[in-house]
């Protein structure tokens, strides 16, 4: 197991070395933005470039960006937004908020979706099972941003429960009663959906796995339902349901673009895009290196997943 | 027989298909529009004596009588950003866009600012960071830094408000300047905001060749000639981005090919643009660019003005030689390039803003970098010098009348008195600035803000097209006029035009323009798909003040409105459409649909015979927009189901097609004439009308400049006005730039500087241009852009309609109907209604 998890993390490396290296000459392929502003000296952009190693062989350029990031861990400066700013600043600076809102919205929505999808497999084919059905039909189909808008005006406008907006760092710190209060919309709107999926899945598992020999066995050795549930049918479910869980709780490093725009959260949801959009290079490298990695982390960590669930998934075994 | 038989089908299928290819149609090669002339009739000439009839007010608005502006409550306004325009920039040498300058608005105090005169019908001067008006001193200069004998209004003494701090209480002095601006213009670090002292009107004697100080600097050849530049033994070079559209291609080694290159350099580039890496011009160097169509004799060489450059290092002029001169510690002088024209309005107006940084932090915030991007230790080594000063609070030190307490990336930052302002305690801003806090949130979304807005949060909020339905009525909501126009503009190059393949070209004849223009309903369009902006006539909108002393404004002005009442041919007079011009400005639309349908039937006979159409075929026409927003699908709908009516009746009816096509980047898609139509918006120096046509309008057809009516080229146009009897002709092109100030050996004989004229007269002369200009056709103004917002009932502002440079009062003169306290308690119990 272990040479395994050295083998892949190496080879991790390895695709993010030759992603980053064909992400960079092919982004330094394309021309740069435009220079053209009426009344404005367009040389002294250009005399910039040409100061910031622009012109140079892209080789260079490249030797230089990697050289940049692995002894000084500098990613560069915005220069198409956040002007001037460190690209890692920013990052970390907006990553926390996305992070929170996002961690909190699944810690409420697994136990849920788990508690839901158990009670639906119990009661399958019963009046609760198809309500629970029918909910999680509507909450998978709704988008989240059609609850986002419900929440904000039912909740927020209408009953002042929650405030419109999350708060600023200035009212309220990270972790107060009154930031975790002002999250709660955007973490509802979040959360609505991961739990109906999660629903879903525990009960088509555990339905399955209910139905198994093994449970018979299992209940006629004397076990309760309840335990024979929960010792062996659910830990047989989970094969599928973490990695699901695993898969959601990596997708918070990556924002919610119209969630944090109702909500007026300061996240990384419209970073990427807007990286694009604008055409800042040193940005769109740095977050396609970020969510690169992400990925292929994420990856080995659900692989990994399945031998810890399941003994008898063997990772890197040749038998 | 069989075989008989199929010989005889394979010839006659052989036979066929040679006729098809002689019968199939090819467009001419080159699409002639005809002589171009426009009479721009008689202009009365008057010579203004002095300074053009002016001298600004200094009266100021002192507030509302028996109002206390300094009651112990406190009071904050709350409002709100779509963005911090991916992170704010508010370093006074760097930054960029509006939204930039908000927190400097706030901390920082420009040398002079534009106040609510006291009849709070316009603008008066009133001086901040300066103790008193600019003053002349040119004499004291003559044989140095450029100024001759008998020259005025190019040497100017300004005063230092000695009250003026930093925030910590230190002094502001002259010292400070001296070393902001060396900081502004320094070269190593190349700021952004530097050309705002050597690349326009307020051009400070060898600030360019300070900045640029060893480094090579590229100058169009304009008006030079290839041969005569060669004669004089300047190094040539092309500006191959532009000319053959090589950004961004690279030579056999990977090099990226620079913007210029000398016509000498035989490094060969590959042009993406030819597929076939073995055909010819697959490979290009600067050397065979020049010598097959740039040199003297070749084909385009009529184009080396605009593609071709000399190149100069910078002569380096030491910081002794720039025109910023300490006089005493709260005296400096100003020594610019070029005399001060209405130096009443225009020095203040220059100087409104300031380019003081506090030293100390600005150099803790500096960063320096040898030639290959490694950090170094000093400045002396460093090739180049990057900084992040006030770009935290930490590293910002204002001098204004708020501070910044509070700065979180794209979520909120705060605003809060400056006590140690000098206007606090001057005694010279009475009625001002009772607002104690500033708190501006980034909220994106639009719904969000109008619910935070009515639930009292916020104090202001903009309304879209989609919210006026409801709040158009409201007695709260105020309307802020912008300088920007939007237009749709065509290309009109017939040769890229041919090149997209679609028929297209047909939108090179004058009266399918024409007809498009007269199909469109403007009134309905600003209505319908914008949230506050009026329908557009005329290139330049409402804002627009012509003479600055006055605040007249252009488009009000009688030649102006004729201009458009001529364009869109409505007549006035005895026996015409209307009695007078003004009813007949009023009663103007621009919407006539029989006459679009005339005019498109003509368009087609026209097309047809000048063979640039077969008349069958199917027409495509490729609208470019920047995005699929819902706004910008409505708006073309629009427009397709109004050019669909206009082509009834016809030859193209059924045949004609408006496609729409998403492209973030139109704007070079159409300099590059990739594109047939986009909508255009141009707007900014709203108190300098008469300089816009040359910077925008009549620059460069090519799409080497600003000119987005790609080939329209103005030099065609001749353009004719009599004065004094005196019929004299020029072509567009040269009478805009005559407008902008511009040298003209012809026009300045005949009539003398634009820029002695009398007000009436450069409004009289610049209205038949723009009226020649909008006669083709090119572009069509479509709408004047506003914004409406609605405000809080928390908040006043001195006056109700908008005025020029002061706007409703801004925040120094908002006044509060609550404090903090009263308005918690106030939306507490009530239902806020607007």
């Amino acid at each position: 197991m272990g040479k395994y998890i050295v083998k892949r993390i190496l080879l991790m490396f390895l695709t993010l070395f030759i992603i980053i290296t064909m992400c960079f000459i092919l982004i330094k392929l394309l021309p740069l933005p435009a220079v053209r502003e009426m009344g404005r000296d367009v040389n002294l952009i250009l005399a910039k470039r040409e100061q910031m190693g622009y012109n140079r062989p892209l080789l260079v350029q490249y030797f230089l960006y990697l050289k940049g990031i692995v002894l000084h861990w500098d990613w560069g400066v915005g220069e198409q937004m956040y002007e001037a700013l460190s690209i890692w600043s920013v990052l970390t600076q907006k990553l926390p908020y996305t992070v929170m809102v996002n961690l909190y919205s699944i810690l409420m929505a697994v136990p849920l979706g788990l508690m839901f999808g158990i009670y639906a497999a119990l009661k399958k084919n019963k009046w609760q099972d198809h309500v629970l059905s029918t909910l999680v039909i509507i909450f998978i189909s709704v988008p989240s941003y059609v609850y986002a808008f419900i929440v904000q005006y039912l909740f927020c406008y209408r009953l002042g429960w929650f405030p419109l907006t999350v708060e600023s760092l200035e009212n309220a710190a990270f972790f107060s009663a009154r930031m975790i209060r002002s999250m709660m919309p955007a973490i509802l709107s979040l959360g609505f959906s991961v739990v109906a999926g999660l629903t879903r899945y525990t009960r088509a598992e555990l339905s399955e796995v209910l139905t198994s020999e093994f449970m018979l066995l299992a209940r006629t050795k004397g076990l309760t339902k309840s335990q024979a549930t929960s010792r062996h049918a659910l830990r047989n479910a989970m094969v599928v349901i973490l990695p699901m869980i695993i898969g959601e709780f990596i997708g918070i490093l990556f924002g919610s673009l119209i969630i944090e725009k109702i909500f007026a959260i300061p996240g990384v949801g419209s970073l990427y895009i807007n990286a694009i959009t604008v055409r800042d290079y040193n940005f769109f490298m740095a977050l396609t290196v970020f969510y690169t990695f992400i990925g292929l982390a994420s990856n080995i960590a659900i692989d990994i997943s399945y031998g810890l669930i399941d003994p008898r998934i063997r990772m890197g075994s040749r038998k | 027989m069989k075989k008989l038989l199929t010989l005889l089908v394979a010839f006659a299928l052989v036979m066929s298909a040679f006729s098809a290819l002689a019968e199939a149609f090819t467009p001419a090669e080159t699409y002639d529009p005809g002589a171009r002339a426009f009479d721009g009739g008689e202009v009365a000439v008057t010579f203004s004596e002095g300074e053009s009839g002016g001298q600004v007010t200094t009266d100021i608005y002192a507030g509302e009588e028996g109002k206390d502006y300094t009651d112990e409550k406190f009071y904050t306004y709350n409002t709100a950003l779509t963005a911090m325009g991916g992170g704010l920039d508010w370093n006074p040498h760097t930054w960029e866009t509006s939204d930039d300058s908000i927190i400097l608005d706030y901390i920082t105090t420009g040398f002079y600012a534009y106040k609510l005169n006291t009849a709070k019908d316009g603008y008066s001067v009133m001086p901040e960071m300066a103790a008193e008006l600019p003053v002349d001193v040119t004499s004291e200069y003559v044989g140095q830094l450029g100024v001759e004998e008998g020259e005025t209004a190019k040497a100017w003494r300004i005063a230092l408000n000695q009250n003026a701090v930093w925030e910590n209480g230190e002094k502001i002095t002259a010292d400070n300047y001296i070393y902001s601006m060396q900081q502004q213009l320094n070269p190593k670090m190349l700021n952004r905001r530097a050309d705002s002292f050597y690349d326009g009107d307020f051009s400070i004697v060898n600030a360019k060749n300070y900045l640029y100080a060893g480094q090579v600097a590229y100058t169009k050849l304009g008006e030079e000639t290839v041969e005569a530049a060669q004669e004089a033994g300047k190094d040539l070079f092309i500006d191959i981005h532009e000319f053959w559209g090589m950004a961004g291609a690279l030579d056999a080694e990977g090099n990226e090919a620079p913007k210029y290159v000398s016509i000498t350099d035989e490094t060969l580039y590959r042009d993406l643009a030819v597929e076939d890496e073995e055909a010819d011009e697959a490979w290009v160097s600067g050397k065979y660019i020049f010598d097959t169509y740039l040199a003297p004799g070749a084909q385009y060489n009529s184009y080396a003005g605009e593609y071709m450059a000399t190149s100069a290092i910078m002569s380096g002029a030491t910081w002794d030689e720039v025109g910023l001169k300490k006089v005493d510690d709260y005296t400096i002088d100003i020594i610019l390039e070029k005399k001060v024209e209405e130096a009443s309005f225009y020095m203040p107006y220059n100087m409104s803003s300031n380019w003081l940084v506090y030293e100390p932090l600005y150099e803790a915030s500096k960063k320096f970098f040898d030639a290959d991007g490694a950090e170094v230790a000093t400045e002396e080594e460093a090739a180049s010098v990057t900084t992040d000063y006030q770009t935290t609070i930490e590293k910002t030190m204002g001098y204004g009348p708020y501070k910044l307490t509070y700065f979180e990336l794209d979520k909120q930052f705060t605003l809060e008195r400056n006590d140690t302002w000098y206007g606090y305690s001057d005694g010279r801003h009475l009625g001002q600035y009772q607002t104690d806090r500033i708190v501006y949130t980034v909220i994106a979304e639009q719904a969000t803000r109008l619910l935070a807005f009515l639930a009292g949060e916020l104090d202001t909020v903009g309304l879209q097209s989609q919210d006026m339905e409801k709040y158009a009525s409201s007695k709260y909501i105020s309307y802020e006029p912008q300088s920007f126009t939007t237009k749709i503009t065509f290309n009109t190059d017939y040769e890229k035009l041919l090149s997209h393949g679609t028929n297209s070209q047909v939108v090179v004849v004058d009266e399918f323009r024409q007809a498009f223009a007269f199909a469109l309903d403007r009134e309905h369009f600003a209505t319908a798909y914008t949230a506050a902006g009026s329908a557009g006539y005329g290139m330049l909108n409402y804002l627009y003040t012509y003479n600055p002393f006055t605040g007249a404004i252009y488009r009000d002005s009688d030649p102006a409105k004729e201009a458009l009442v001529n364009t869109y041919g409505v007549t006035f007079g005895e026996g015409k459409d209307y009695a007078t011009l003004d009813e007949a400005y009023e009663a103007m639309t621009g919407y006539d649909m029989a006459k679009a349908q005339a005019l498109m039937a003509t368009a087609y006979d026209k097309a047809v015979d000048a063979g640039i159409y077969d008349g069958e075929s199917e027409v495509k026409i490729d609208f470019r927009v920047y995005n699929a927003d819902e706004i910008y699908v409505q708006m073309f709908t629009y427009l397709d189901t109004q050019v669909q009516e206009a082509v009834k009746g016809s030859g193209f009816d059924g045949k004609l097609s408006l496609n729409m096509t998403v492209d973030p980047d139109y704007y070079e898609t159409m300099y590059s004439g990739g594109a047939d139509m986009i909508f255009t918006t141009w707007g900014g120096a709203a108190m300098a009308p008469f300089g816009m046509m040359a910077q925008v309008y009549t620059d460069a057809a090519d799409g080497s400049g600003n000119q987005m009516e790609v080939g329209f080229d103005t030099d065609k146009i001749a353009l004719t006005y009599t004065v004094n009897g005196e019929q004299i002709t020029e072509s567009l092109r040269n009478w805009t730039i005559w407008a902008n100030n511009g040298a003209n050996e012809l026009l300045d004989s005949k009539i003398g500087k634009f820029g002695d004229l009398t007000y009436e007269s450069r409004c009289a002369f610049y209205a038949k241009m723009e009226e020649a200009y909008l006669a083709y056709y090119v572009t069509t103004p479509l709408y004047y852009r506003n914004v409406a917002s609605l405000e809080s009932q928390k908040v006043n502002f001195p006056v109700d309609t908008y005025l020029q440079l002061v706007a409703f009062g801004g925040i120094s003169y908002m006044t509060y109907n609550y404090d903090d306290a009263g308005w918690a308690d106030y939306i507490a119990n009530n239902t806020l209604e607007y």
